[in-house]
């Protein structure tokens, strides 16, 4: 990237557009062009940044100066004083004390981070996960302090329903609800529990989480633990997440001995603790029960709800169970405010939701953006678009619970409802962005390989219907599909997802189901013409040589199993029986001289 | 006696000040990416260099660790940060980059613009 003396960041949120902030661009640039300055400043669109009673908003780094209630009549005076005298205007300077876009000061300039709105990972990148100084520098367990001073258990509840936040693992449950259920449940035992049991291929939130800022997690538990009256929490990890876990640790030892877990927190009569526990790595543990079985040392499987845990969970106790994301945004609601979070986000979506972006798209990586933040802002402002000049075929959410979504739905504004809507869930935050080389019916198989795999085994529609459903996907991808497959692959994944008893079996069967709905096509190409069009189904191709063939003997060379024949300067032949179809004569001819069909 | 609140402003002040003892307001500041996936991609390799670096009498720098900030195909990255200059951030910092990064843009203040995210 250009290094340019100043850079400058105009908000492009909403509230900021009306506010004019396009006008303001284009007098920036013509007053910068006027002075000559075009090639010495840059200027960047960030999403929302959370300011909007103060909007529009221009931020001149270096030095992070925010201007607010920019007019574009401000715009000479911010150049002439502040980019060629270096004075900046005070008189519109503002000042912010949040939490949240903590990374905005280094990471601001960057475009895959402009659009980002970061509450959860606002220390991410920013702190040194292993120095609990650096958390306390940034107001770390302030918001924990705050509720001790200041605030009964009921306030706390009220000022979480407040914020709308809804649970990040996927379900999208209320959060203050849940804990005002839990709260009013008689009993002095109670848990709070941190579900990090992330288990979604491809999905990496929790665990850049906790090793990047661990003591959000421990501070937000402990203040639930304040407002429901429990006394203990556990985080529930897997143990394949080694750092994660050292760091937790870690952060859980400085904590005691600052007095912000243990006996009477920081001279209150409040006590808390928490302690973690590994997961061995099985997917259904990351459903509530399961996980719950999993910590009192039984078999990870879970059990019908209602009861739920916020009323009979851990040893029978009323429990509240959340996940790391959901544990990371409460500090942020105590200390910037419930009705300032819930500006954020859309009717029925509150605040920002981070998602693990991998696939086929530029710039993979953890972002965090405002609900009602579009798809086609992740993928493509974001994320960059798709690499080596391909098409976007659809983006899948949710991991193994959720669905692909085709490029119609690139609009989709994000949010629980939504989602759910188009034909997929919010999940815990993977997205996986898929191109014209993926084949539907491969991606729809591995995903119920994976739920067929990881099922409990407890009830028979998730245990056998998946198993089914995965014999009937793979003679397909091998070419032996029969006509009304696709309608035996619906009846039954209908059949499992009402008949299951947890969500793992409920969800299992969403991948078939809506590649079926928004890729029927190519369902129907493998069955009835034997043909995958993204070329990914091997069975289902074959590799002949055309006339094009000079007989340099590339393709005979690169074969590795010797199925390529013919003499130097003439046409050469593949012997079809042997062929493996592995693709890498047609890979190694710079002839065109390979026909794959 | 000191309200939770009380308590906690002082602990964050103790905590500025140790921050401070221990080079904080140095001219550069370095930090490291080292989430599982960063130390995956090489950065503890890149964080030894900058370790020795300073051991072998680079002052004036302040070097920490910090998690990942989401960049995933750009890993390892290094953040160096100066009061009043725009941060600077570097991706896919090899342990060859870190050593060039000490040598030039630490030791004689020169951006490698071509590394820059």
């Amino acid at each position: 990237m250009k290094q340019t003396k100043y850079k400058l960041t105009l908000c492009d949120g909403t509230a900021c557009i009306q506010g004019h902030s396009k006008q303001l661009r284009t007098a920036l640039e013509a007053e910068l062009s006027k002075h000559g300055l075009k090639d010495a400043v840059s200027i960047h669109l960030s999403g929302c940044l959370g300011m909007c009673k103060k909007g529009p908003i221009l931020i001149v780094n270096p030095g992070y100066i925010m201007y607010g209630r920019v007019q574009v009549a401000d715009i000479p005076e911010i150049v002439e004083s502040h980019l060629l005298k270096n004075k900046a205007v005070t008189r519109l300077i503002i000042s912010e004390d949040h939490l949240y876009n903590r990374f905005f000061r280094i990471f601001g300039d960057v475009d895959f981070f402009g659009k980002q709105m970061r509450i959860a990972l606002r220390n991410c990148g920013v702190i040194d996960p292993e120095n609990i100084d650096d958390y306390l520098s940034l107001r770390g367990y302030e918001a924990l302090a705050k509720v001790l001073t200041e605030m009964t258990p009921e306030q706390v509840i009220a000022e979480v329903k407040k914020s709308g936040l809804r649970g990040r693992g996927g379900a999208g449950y209320p959060t203050g609800l849940k804990w005002e259920l839990t709260a009013k449940q008689p009993g002095d035992e109670k848990y709070v529990i941190c579900n990090a049991d992330e288990g979604d291929p491809g999905a990496f939130m929790d665990r850049s989480l906790i090793e990047g800022d661990p003591h959000t997690v421990l501070e937000g538990m402990a203040v639930a633990g304040f407002a429901i009256g429990a006394k203990k929490g556990i985080i529930y990890i897997r143990a394949e997440y080694p750092l994660a876990i050292k760091r937790l640790e870690k952060a859980i030892a400085a904590a005691r001995e600052h007095n912000f877990l243990g006996q009477n927190i920081l001279g209150s009569n409040f006590s808390f603790d928490i302690e973690i526990r590994l997961g061995a790595g099985a997917f259904v543990c990351g459903e509530e029960t399961a996980l719950i079985h999993s910590i009192e040392g039984q078999r990870g499987m879970p059990r019908p709800r209602p009861p739920y845990p916020s009323v009979s969970g851990l040893f029978g106790k009323p429990t509240v169970i959340n996940n790391v994301e959901t544990w990371a945004s409460i500090p942020v609601i105590l200390l910037d405010g419930g009705d300032w979070f819930s500006t954020i986000g859309t009717a029925t979506s509150k605040g920002t939701k981070v998602f693990a972006v991998a696939g086929k798209v530029k710039n993979t990586g953890l972002v965090e953006v405002p609900m009602g933040t579009t798809l086609r802002e992740i993928v493509y402002d974001i994320g960059g678009g798709i690499p080596n000049g391909k098409q976007l075929k659809a983006i899948q959410t949710g991991g193994p619970s959720g669905g692909c979504l085709p490029v119609e739905y690139l609009d989709t504004e994000i949010d629980y409802e939504s989602l759910a809507k188009a034909g997929s869930i919010m999940g815990s935050g993977g997205m996986i962005v898929i191109d014209e080389d993926t084949c539907m019916v491969s991606l729809a198989k591995f995903f119920i390989e994976f739920t067929q795999d990881e099922s409990c085994g407890k009830c028979t529609p998730c245990r056998e219907g998946t198993k089914r459903m995965l014999e009937i996907l793979t003679r397909i991808t091998k070419g032996k599909g029969e006509p009304g497959d696709i309608e035996k692959l619906e009846r039954l994944g209908t059949m499992i997802k009402r008949s299951s008893l947890c969500g793992l079996g409920q969800s299992a069967p969403n991948p078939v189901l809506s590649t079926i709905k928004n890729f029927r096509k190519e369902y129907e190409d493998h069955i009835l013409h034997k043909k995958c069009t993204a070329a990914q189904c091997t069975a289902l191709l074959s590799y002949t040589v055309n006339d094009k063939c000079v007989g340099c003997g590339a393709c005979k060379r690169a074969c590795p199993v010797a199925a390529v024949e013919g003499t130097r300067k003439e046409k050469h032949t593949i012997l079809q029986d042997k062929c493996i179809r592995c693709g890498r004569c047609y890979e190694a001819c710079k002839f065109d001289a390979i026909t794959r069909a | 006696m000191l309200t939770p609140l009380e308590l906690i402003k002082k602990k964050r002040a103790e905590a500025v000040n140790r921050i401070i003892s221990k080079g904080y307001l140095s001219t550069k500041r370095v930090y490291v990416g080292m989430a599982t996936c960063e130390i995956a991609a090489g950065s503890k390799e890149v964080m030894d260099i900058f370790r020795q670096a300073i051991a072998n009498g680079l002052t004036d720098v302040y070097l920490s660790q910090k998690g990942c900030a989401g960049r995933c195909n750009l890993e390892p990255t290094v953040e160096v940060v100066e009061e009043g200059k725009i941060p600077v951030k570097y991706g896919k910092v090899t342990p060859e980059r870190a050593r060039q990064i000490v040598e030039r843009h630490l030791k004689k203040g020169e951006v490698i613009a071509e590394w820059v995210i």
